[in-house]
């Protein structure tokens, strides 16, 4: 290992000594679309005969530095014309380029050479890029497009189920997923219990999963990143799109402003009232809405400014008895400088938030709990040659996590107000991320992370004897918390417990053909936040909590090794993917563990691990009339919490048993058909083993009552899950690029109707005393229909 | 704090459906099931107790069996034994002559093929059932009859309490379970909704005390029995485990509870 490092040192050195040897200059610039001037992210620039290249980054700059000299330059992205042109440098150069739609030049469809190639030649492995007009091609659930519907589509990537908020991926639990909006996390991402992500797919520009392999840039979760960046706006011409659905509508206005020097965007969505229960004549509402901002301007050729923001709400409420609404707020505003050709940055100033409020009427109570977070991140990409490129930079988090407060809602209730102690912490990191090309075949990307977190002074701190906050009690055999001996106040600024963890990554390409790779990589990620939630799927109610005294990081180490090949002139692309990951203290749950409302976490969780091993198969066609792809994982994800002593039980009597989220088999195909230019069909398909659950061996009666005796945890399965969509998109006047333009997507969710488990509750008939098995189902054959505009 | 989730579940089910499916279940060995719960209802002289013994069975079995020809005897701290006897062969064993005394221990034991079971619990005083106040237009749907029954809860010590709502005529039971951890020293209520009571039915309330591991015992046990159960909102259900142990073979353990509670019932006429 260490002689590896040096290696790299030499390496590195050598390359950057190299720089001299020959006269270089740089070529930078942005690449935009031609008819909004929206940066685009991911483009390729490649320069064909020297077999070198970059991509834009995610502000739409790049920047590559060759020896003196006369290049063919291609510059390509999925879904765009192609540029193709001779460029001579000679001096340092700056380009800014724009790309056509190629949708406006739909039967022209450019086959270019080299451009996936790059794909499998840079070491970034595990990662799915889905754009926004992919994403509205996949049919969904009464017609409204989601992104996190698509992702699980994917290989590695599964729901929760339907109706459950957040995704699964390579067998981890949703809280483990970092979800980045513009760059500030969200904590949350589902709409009306799960049935609706957060995001409104026509705000967004680009989204990007990783699985895997993932960059030293970021930290803070252990599964996966979901990267998600939000359109800056047209700064060209004001322009307006939206869409009226079965469920919301959208709309969204774009523009520039001081003539085409910045350009704003605001997007809004909402659901109709009511919609869920229509069938009562009673002031019942439920909807959601959300709105997305954003402001950029362009100072000058080195300096842009963008603020943007989202907002979201659900509420829900039921006449006089019950009021529920949350959401996510994030505030953002972000400085991009140009220090010099070759050196960009970015600096983020981000305020997110999530509220939670339920009135409990009927019970005469309120409770609100929430959290809060302040981030500054500075973020630098230094592109030295077009061998080295570096990403270094530095981030600061703040939190506030309110647990939970209760109010009396009227001056008679019996409840007394109750504040559950506040919680503070502090998250820092600084990291640098190498991406170096060793020479045609050979690529490597290493970085390193080190990330901080000091849980912060608050009041009230139980402390245990022998720090022992949970019991075994061997008569019973049962977990019992322990009663705490002492409670500490804190100053705010105290420091009462902190944890380091080196994080390093490194992942590796190595072209064994023209059109084919292997690929490696590892990496170690830290958690400091853990969502608590022991249902079977997360619920909106679930709170966040700090690594503190009693509860430990999570941390996470990845292997994961991937064969790449483009072939029939890269129209299909093939990517098979096998991952290995182990979780150190993943918190695990004592039976019956009461969540809500609890002031002492500790005292009903423990410290166990996890496990996740799998394969992962994706064959695409990226092009001609049908497109789409086939994912197929086999998988196994398992959670394992022993006793902490040889007298202890554990969970589940210490043993190894599948996670919620085990799901052996998950098979998708979906696809897209353009019959001609008014007719689009879009079709998916999905199979899952069922879901892991946990089914009685036996019933007795206590008390008056049946009572369905358990046997251990997930030791069951629900029955395979599998359905077909349909949807078909017709453009009545598919040759208007002026005007009012439309389009109509009719879809059937769900066509054959399976009634699809999300649970199985056992119990009794209340009419004939007998035991039965209820299977609920969410969503049986759903049709929709939505229309959609710009102008 | 569960209504929420059934209120959640009731939104899912608006848009879902719900149907009655086979499944086929491991069967786990019998396990011997106690119900010692004895009551000393405010007024009488408690001295007439039963305790059950019964038996798992596979979860989809019409018949629970009886667990006869044990030997159950209950012991005070004061020396007094009482012998429980069995009534033929039910499973139901019986005692005339229980002395209770609020806040005494209790000693239970039981040889059932000839395996000793042991447990010790504490007879917990409840306050008195001060008046029931009803609600005709509760509940989601707004037609539901909503019960409050009121009790007084006192200062400054930890309290339990184990309420059962008996509608007579039907037979329909409901248990629920409190602590006073945001209600201590308060006049609060228990609250008991259904939509299948009617103007006229006879609904018995009563109010146990109980130890806080007797509560903790319940919570778990309803969360399981819960009709919503197993469903999406639910915690993972799990094997509850009571305050008896078998003392001969620790792994084959018994079901169920040792509950000794003062008890106080209040008989309401639906409006």
């Amino acid at each position: 290992m260490k002689n590896l490092l040096l290696w790299f040192l030499f390496a590195l050195c050598f390359n950057i000594l190299s720089l001299n040897a020959q006269e270089r200059f740089t070529l930078s610039g942005t690449v935009s679309e031609e008819k909004s001037n929206e940066t685009l992210i991911g483009v390729n620039i490649i320069f064909p005969e020297i077999s070198a290249g970059t991509t834009t980054n995610e502000y739409g700059f790049y920047s590559i530095t060759l020896p003196k000299g006369t290049y063919k330059l291609i510059v390509s992205y999925l879904g765009f014309s192609t540029i193709s042109e001779t460029i001579t440098l000679t001096q340092d150069i700056t380009k800014n380029l724009s790309l056509l739609d190629a949708l406006e030049s739909l039967d022209e469809i450019v086959i270019t050479e080299d451009i996936e190639k790059l794909n499998i030649k840079t070491p970034q492995m595990s990662v799915s890029k889905l754009t926004s007009s992919t994403i509205k091609d996949i049919p969904v659930v009464l017609g409204e497009s989601d992104i996190i519907k698509a992702i699980t589509l994917l290989p590695g990537v599964t729901s929760a189920g339907e109706g459950a908020s957040g995704f699964n991926v390579r067998g981890g639990a949703a809280d483990q997923n970092l979800i980045l909006l513009d760059e500030a996390t969200i904590y949350n991402s589902s709409h009306l219990f799960g049935f609706f992500s957060v995001f409104n797919p026509d705000a967004i520009k680009d989204i990007k999963l990783y699985k895997g392999g993932i960059p030293a840039r970021y930290g803070g979760r252990v599964s996966s990143v979901l990267d998600i960046y939000q359109k800056e706006g047209n700064s060209k011409e004001f322009h307006m799109n939206g869409g009226i659905g079965l469920v919301s509508s959208r709309l969204l206005a774009e523009g520039p402003i001081k003539q085409g020097k910045g350009s704003f965007l605001f997007g809004g969505r909402s659901s109709y009232a009511h919609l869920f229960l229509p069938i009562f004549d009673i002031n019942n509402i439920a909807y959601f809405y959300d709105l997305n901002t954003k402001l950029s301007y362009r100072i000058n050729d080195r300096n842009n400014i963008y603020l943007s923001g989202y907002f979201g709400r659900d509420v829900f409420r039921i006449e006089d008895s019950f009021e529920n609404t949350y959401g996510n707020s994030v505030l953002n505003f972000r400085w991009n400088h140009l220090f010099s050709d070759k050196l960009f940055s970015n600096l983020s100033f981000i305020y997110s938030d999530y509220y939670y409020e339920l009135r409990l009427d009927f019970v005469e109570f309120d409770w609100i709990s929430g959290i809060q977070n302040f981030n500054l991140k500075y973020d630098f990409k230094h592109y030295i040659s077009d061998k080295i490129k570096l990403q270094y930079g530095i981030n600061s988090m703040y939190y506030k996590f309110n647990p939970g407060e209760i109010n009396p809602t009227v001056p008679s209730s019996g409840i007394n107000p109750f504040k559950l102690i506040d919680k503070y912490a502090f998250e820092n990191a600084i990291y640098l991320d190498a991406e170096h090309k060793i020479s045609d075949k050979l690529a490597l990307s290493y970085g390193l992370r080190l990330s901080s977190f000091h849980r912060l002074g608050q009041d009230e701190l139980n402390v245990y004897e022998n720090d022992q906050a949970i019991l075994f009690n061997e008569d019973f055999q049962i977990y019992e918390k322990a009663e705490p001996i002492a409670k500490t106040s804190f100053k705010r600024s105290a420091v009462i417990e902190s944890f380091y963890n080196l994080e390093p990554r490194a992942s590796l390409a190595y072209q064994v053909s023209p059109n084919s790779s292997v690929k490696m990589s590892y990496n170690r990620m830290s958690q400091y936040l853990h969502l608590l939630s022991n249902t079977n799927s997360p619920t909106p109610l679930d709170i966040w909590t700090p690594s503190g005294k009693y509860v430990k990081p999570q941390l996470l180490d990845q292997f994961a090794i991937g064969y790449f090949k483009n072939f029939n002139n890269n129209t299909y692309a093939l990517e098979l993917e096998s991952f290995y990951k182990t979780v150190k203290n993943r918190i695990d749950y004592i039976d019956g563990a009461d969540l809500i409302a609890n002031n002492a976490i500790e005292q009903i969780i423990l410290n166990g691990r996890a496990r996740a091993y799998g394969l992962e198969v994706l064959l695409r066609k990226n092009e001609g009339k049908l497109k789409g792809w086939l994912a197929y994982t086999l998988s196994k994800s398992e959670q394992q919490t022993r006793g902490r002593t040889p007298t202890e039980l554990g969970i589940n009597n210490g043993n190894w048993y599948n996670t919620p989220y085990d799901k052996t088999h998950d098979i998708s195909i979906t696809g897209s058909y353009q019959w001609n230019k008014k007719w689009k069909i879009n079709t998916n398909f999905l199979f899952q083993t069922g879901q892991p659950a946990t089914f009685p061996n036996g019933q007795y009666e206590f008390n008056g009552l049946n009572i369905p005796n358990y046997s251990n945890r997930n030791a069951d399965r629900l029955p395979s899950y599998n359905r077909l969509d349909v949807s078909l998109n017709y453009t009545p006047k598919p040759n208007k690029t002026k005007g009012w333009q439309s389009y109509w997507v009719f879809g059937i969710y769900n066509i054959y109707n399976r009634k699809n488990a999300a649970s199985i509750n056992f119990g009794q008939n209340t009419d004939t005393n007998t035991n039965e098995a209820t299977r609920l189902a969410i969503f049986g054959i759903v049709p929709s229909i939505s229309y959609n505009f710009k102008l | 704090m569960k209504p929420i989730f059934k209120i959640y579940l009731i939104c899912l089910l608006l848009i879902s459906c719900e149907d009655v499916i086979e499944v086929d279940l491991n069967t786990a060995e019998p396990r011997l099931v106690i119900e010692a719960s004895l009551n000393w209802i405010k007024g009488t002289d408690g001295n007439l107790q039963f305790i059950r013994l019964s038996l798992t069975a596979p979860y989809f079995d019409d018949t629970i069996p009886p667990a006869t020809g044990a030997t159950i005897t209950v012991t005070d701290l004061n020396s007094n034994t009482f012998n429980f006897i069995e009534n033929e062969n039910t499973g139901i064993y019986s005692n005339e002559s229980f002395i209770p005394e609020l806040n005494g221990v209790y000693n239970l034991a039981i040889n059932y093929n000839n395996e000793i079971y042991t447990a010790t619990e504490t007879l917990i005083p409840v306050v008195p059932i001060e008046f029931v106040e009803q609600k005709n237009d509760g509940g989601f749907t707004g037609d539901d009859i909503e019960i409050k029954a009121y009790y007084t809860d006192p200062l400054g010590i930890d309290n339990y309490y184990l309420f059962e709502f008996l509608v007579i005529d039907s037979n329909n039971l409901d248990l629920e379970v409190y602590d006073d951890e945001f209600t201590d020293g308060n006049q609060i209520f228990a609250f008991y909704s259904s939509d299948d009571i009617e103007p006229g039915d006879e609904l018995l309330i009563r109010n146990s005390g109980v130890s806080e591991r007797g509560y903790e015992f319940f919570n778990i046990l309803l969360q399981q029995t819960d009709e919503d159960s197993g469903g999406p909102f639910e915690s993972q259900p799990a094997t509850v485990r009571g305050n008896c142990v078998n003392q001969t073979n620790p792994s084959n353990y018994p079901l169920g509870y040792f509950r000794v509670s003062e008890t106080d019932i209040f008989t309401y006429v639906v409006q």
